[in-house]
């Protein structure tokens, strides 16, 4: 049921969920793979970067939001992880395929799972995406300029 | 079906004969005050003798229903008479009682879809149109507004009954119908399409989609100044492929900064670790510069995170992020104290 009169809810993702997640990542990453293995630096920064977006994913709300999901279920996807998660009806229409407009359609590919989605279900979830992605980046600051030799 | 149509007020209808059914009693209500106020107001013969035209009408359509529910049914005439009954005992009034017959005649030729549907629309629409005519005389807006509102919801729901096999026509119908209740005198301008219950569908979708890409806008550095969609859009493409970079570029600057570095994350408590990020600063106030091309980030810019605590001896090697390091983490820290909910 469409009911234009309902707000749009992208809550504050919490950044101590996050931030905590993302350095025991971290850590578990260094004790499951002890430091005698040899580090490719780009193989490390691939992980990394996984493991700040899981965590993001996690924190933002877990399964609830539709890129969170698609997020999550790409990197278990990539683990080779048998995936369940909740399924989800998501409600698009079809013949309105082609008749995207182009902007729409990169900004699809951008955000996680947004192939699927409604184009307002697609704002709403690039507004709450957009949110995290700044919470992340400024814990990821924080670490960086914390863990730099000074 | 007939069961449902007959006994209104029976409780095994189905969601859409509900619907309906509501939509037609309202619509009574509604027409039963009209005309009381036209009457009261106006007490024009025309409206009488129109109504009461109609009603002559009525009597045939009436009977040539009546043969059809016989021939559906045969239990159908005590139910038909209490189902008129109160509305004939409300008041003698001819007009009213009339009025209300007719109503219920559309509703269950419509819903039967028998032959008589065509004619019962037609006659509906017609008398609608001429009610309209005569409430427009008058100068009151606030009826005006209302007749109106009620005749495209008339429609509308005509258009629902003749076409009611799917519950997403319905939806569209309803949703379409608020918003054109928000913004009334818009689609009163071009009353021409808003019969199509598409480009209502349509018209509907286009205003979320908007009303989101305002909330983005307000989201988006910079992007008040673009005007147009296709350069909001831009924007907003620009912004996520630049955070999307600066995590990139921040984890390399971890992964390099790991080797050399232990996170021992173990040894923190929850309370040292509270301690360290209630002083970050907070994330929607102050938004980071859009740092495409410049991947400058000053190192004392966000100096509040003190990781005195790491030894910079060990080396952190990574392996992929395993569903075990969450049980862990639930583990090691009690959820409760810091306060995350899953």
């Amino acid at each position: 049921m469409a009911s234009p009169d309902k707000p749009i809810n992208t809550d504050v993702p919490e950044k101590n969920a996050f931030a905590l997640h993302f350095l025991q990542t971290l850590s578990n990453l260094r004790t499951q793979n002890p430091f005698n293995s040899p580090n490719k630096t780009n193989d490390r920064v691939t992980k990394i970067k996984k493991a700040a977006y899981v965590s993001m994913a996690r924190a933002a709300g877990g399964t609830n939001r539709l890129w969170s999901r698609a997020l999550l279920r790409r990197a278990a996807k990539e683990d080779n992880k048998i995936v369940r998660l909740r399924k989800k009806r998501v409600t698009w229409q079809r013949r309105r395929r082609n008749q995207r407009a182009p902007e729409v359609e990169r900004l699809r590919k951008l955000v996680p799972g947004g192939g699927g989605m409604e184009t307002s279900k697609l704002m709403e979830e690039t507004a709450h995406y957009i949110k995290c992605l700044c919470m992340q980046v400024k814990v990821m600051q924080c670490l960086v300029d914390g863990l730099s030799p000074k | 079906m007939l069961e449902g149509l007959v006994s209104p007020d029976s409780l095994s209808l189905s969601s859409m004969d509900m619907s309906v059914l509501e939509r037609v009693k309202w619509l009574q209500k509604q027409q039963q005050q009209e005309q009381v106020v036209s009457q009261s107001s106006n007490n024009s013969p025309e409206l009488f003798q129109i109504l009461q035209f109609h009603g002559s009408n009525n009597d045939e359509l009436l009977q040539s229903t009546f043969h059809h529910f016989q021939m559906l049914g045969s239990d159908f005439g005590p139910n038909y008479n209490m189902g008129f009954g109160p509305n004939e005992a409300m008041d003698g009034c001819i007009s009213r009682t009339s009025s209300c017959q007719m109503d219920q005649v559309d509703t269950m030729g419509i819903m039967l879809k028998s032959s008589d549907e065509d004619r019962a629309v037609a006659l509906k629409n017609k008398r609608k149109s001429e009610i309209k005519t005569k409430e427009e005389e008058k100068t009151e807006k606030k009826i005006k507004v209302e007749v109106e509102t009620e005749s495209n919801m008339k429609g509308k729901s005509n258009m629902g009954n003749t076409e009611a096999s799917s519950d997403t026509s319905k939806e569209i119908s309803k949703g379409a119908s608020e918003s054109q209740k928000l913004d009334y005198i818009h689609v009163r301008a071009r009353r021409g399409q808003a019969t199509d219950r598409h480009s209502l569908a349509e018209r509907a979708r286009r205003e979320k989609i908007s009303k989101k890409m305002k909330y983005l806008q307000d989201l988006v550095p910079g992007c008040n100044k673009v005007t147009g969609k296709a350069g909001m859009l831009d924007e907003i493409i620009n912004y996520v492929q630049s955070l999307q970079r600066q995590v990139e570029f921040l984890s390399m600057k971890l992964a390099v900064l790991n080797p050399e570095l232990e996170l021992a994350v173990e040894d923190l408590s929850v309370k040292q670790f509270q301690a360290y990020f209630t002083n970050l600063p907070v994330v929607v106030d102050s938004k980071p510069p859009i740092m495409v091309d410049v991947p400058l980030f000053p190192l004392d810019q966000q100096g509040s995170l003190d990781l005195s605590v790491i030894n910079p001896n060990q080396t952190t090697s990574i392996e992929a992020p395993s569903a075990s390091w969450e049980t862990q983490s639930q583990s090691l820290y009690n959820p409760s104290t810091i306060g995350f909910q899953y």
